[in-house]
């Protein structure tokens, strides 16, 4: 019904905490699934999950400069996808943002906007060709709003700064990519999470945990399988009219 | 896996089902699945799309509310309990448009305000705290606008045979609708209530078309180069009426093939 039923899906981080209820929920009413991941992590999943029309696919989306050739292989190899769901990040670590070198920033923005950007045109190209496709990005409420400091415990480093930046710039991205693909019946859109914390982020902060649970109108943080109903309707049918926006999930973080 | 986006077995409510786009929402929920219950001013306006919806396998409670009358509102929402117990989903689809001219009135204004804004709350407010007391909670869909975002682009209309200039209250109501369910959203939000928008862009339609001048004007200003077509906001009502939309809460969903993403 709302799902990219019959339809060829790419997702980058499909393995991972996030994307994987995602992947699963893809398996079941896709064609085919692109799952493209770190190494050994898209394989380990569909043995696990014992998916069927999901192929592992081990390749760094982060680095611009091999994108290019990499994409033509794959189309050569499975066919232009008639979507794609872009969960991969990248972030410095531990730093805070006194001694947060300028070259790690940098560094973010390189492994994250331009790449996202190389692989968006290299898809819609190849969706040009055929007919149209949505393209749904992933940005974050830290794209949207700054973390709160006061959140935080002493130990903790913030959110960083680059990330956020990353994940803003994410945002435009689907904007501008919207208005110039719109004529070839290419969507795109970006999804902003809220509060996901992996399991064992979880288990290591469960004071923080209390935190981000206060800080949604829903007073509770996500779990990744709320996650796989937004991705699929924005690759479906159903969201045909729907582009350049952005779609908070996030318990209602943002909206107060 | 179950389908996320099924509407099956939820008790499902309407507010306005006749006008263009609330005859394809009623079509669209009931083929999802739902529970359907239309309150609308005039039911036996209603007629042939009952038919219609009937003759696609769609089962369609009608019942009479005035959304500006207290009393008619309590009424409708005893109706619902009555024959089904519960309500699962509110859509609130209702809109009357009683400014004319290019100088309207207050007396206008007023009337409008009665239904688009008094007839919204009372309406909220008397199924919130029916969802707020099910252990399962509920969805609200308020249906508002693009016009409740931006202004409006007067050079759609210049030269195009459109003679009314827009009137103001849709302006002033549909971008109070928006933030009025960022409210209900926060207050409800521990009680398992959820409350979004859905804000359409300009819609064809086949039965009374725009003037060719004014299309050419408004394709551009959109991204997809066309209006939306009556069913198109389906989708939208369903995954936030559905457990597809879980932890979504307080957002505005433009369906407006970019209009306000420019």
């Amino acid at each position: 019904m709302n799902s990219p039923k019959g339809k060829t899906i790419w997702i980058t981080g499909g393995a991972g905490y996030l994307g994987t209820p995602t992947t699963i929920a893809l398996d079941q009413c896709c064609a085919k699934v692109l799952c493209i991941d770190l190494p050994g992590k898209a394989a380990a999943l569909i043995k696990e999950a014992n998916l069927q029309r999901t192929v592992p696919i081990e390749l760094d989306v982060n680095d611009p400069a091999t994108l290019p050739a990499a994409v033509a292989d794959l189309i050569a190899e499975h066919g232009a996808p008639d979507g794609l769901a872009h969960l991969t990040v990248a972030s410095s670590v531990g730093h805070t943002l006194e001694d947060l070198p300028a070259e790690a920033f940098q560094a973010t923005l390189d492994r994250s906007l331009v790449p996202t950007f190389v692989l968006c045109r290299e898809l819609a190209k190849s969706m040009q060709a055929t007919s149209g496709g949505s393209i749904v990005l992933f940005s974050s409420m830290y794209g949207l709003v700054p973390p709160d400091k006061h959140a935080y415990q002493e130990e903790m480093k913030p959110n960083p700064i680059d990330y956020g930046v990353s994940k803003a710039g994410m945002i435009q991205l689907a904007r501008y990519l919207a208005m110039h693909y719109g004529p070839d019946g290419i969507r795109f859109n970006c999804i902003a999470p809220g509060p996901f914390p992996n399991p064992k982020a979880q288990a290591a902060n469960p004071d923080f945990v209390k935190t981000l649970n206060q800080k949604t109108m829903l007073r509770r943080i996500g779990r990744n399988e709320e996650m796989l109903g937004p991705v699929l309707f924005l690759l479906s049918e159903q969201a045909s009219y729907i582009t350049g926006q952005t779609l908070s999930v996030d318990g209602g973080w943002t909206a107060w | 896996m179950t389908n996320p986006f099924s509407l099956k077995g939820k008790v499902i409510v309407q507010c306005g089902g006749t006008g263009l786009l609330g005859r394809e929402l009623v079509n669209g929920l009931g083929q999802a699945g739902a529970t359907l219950v239309v309150g609308t001013r005039d039911p036996t306006k209603f007629g042939p799309d009952l038919e219609r919806a009937r003759e696609a396998g769609v089962e369609v409670q009608v019942e009479k509310l005035i959304v500006s009358d207290e009393a008619s509102v309590n009424a409708f929402r005893d109706a619902v309990l009555a024959k089904n117990g519960r309500v699962d989903g509110l859509v609130y689809n209702t809109v009357s448009r009683p400014m004319k001219g290019e100088r309207p009135h207050a007396d206008e204004w007023r009337d409008s305000m009665e239904t688009n804004a008094t007839g919204l709350y009372l309406t909220l407010n008397a199924f919130t705290e029916v969802m707020a007391k099910q252990p399962t909670g509920g969805s609200i869909v308020n249906i508002s606008s693009m016009m409740g975002m931006v202004g409006p682009n007067m050079a759609n209309y210049e030269g195009t045979g459109i003679s009314l200039t827009p009137c103001p209250d849709y302006f002033f109501h549909k971008a109070g609708m928006i933030n009025v369910s960022r409210y209900y959203a926060s207050v409800y939000g521990t009680k398992g209530v959820r409350c979004n928008v859905v804000s359409p862009g300009g819609i064809f339609n086949p039965d009374s078309p725009q003037p060719d001048a004014f299309l050419e004007k408004y394709n551009k200003r959109t991204m997809t180069g066309r209006m939306a077509n009556s069913d198109e906001m389906n989708g939208a009502v369903i995954f936030l009426l559905s457990d597809a939309s879980s932890y979504v809460t307080g957002v505005n969903i433009p369906v407006d093939g970019g209009f306000t993403a420019k």
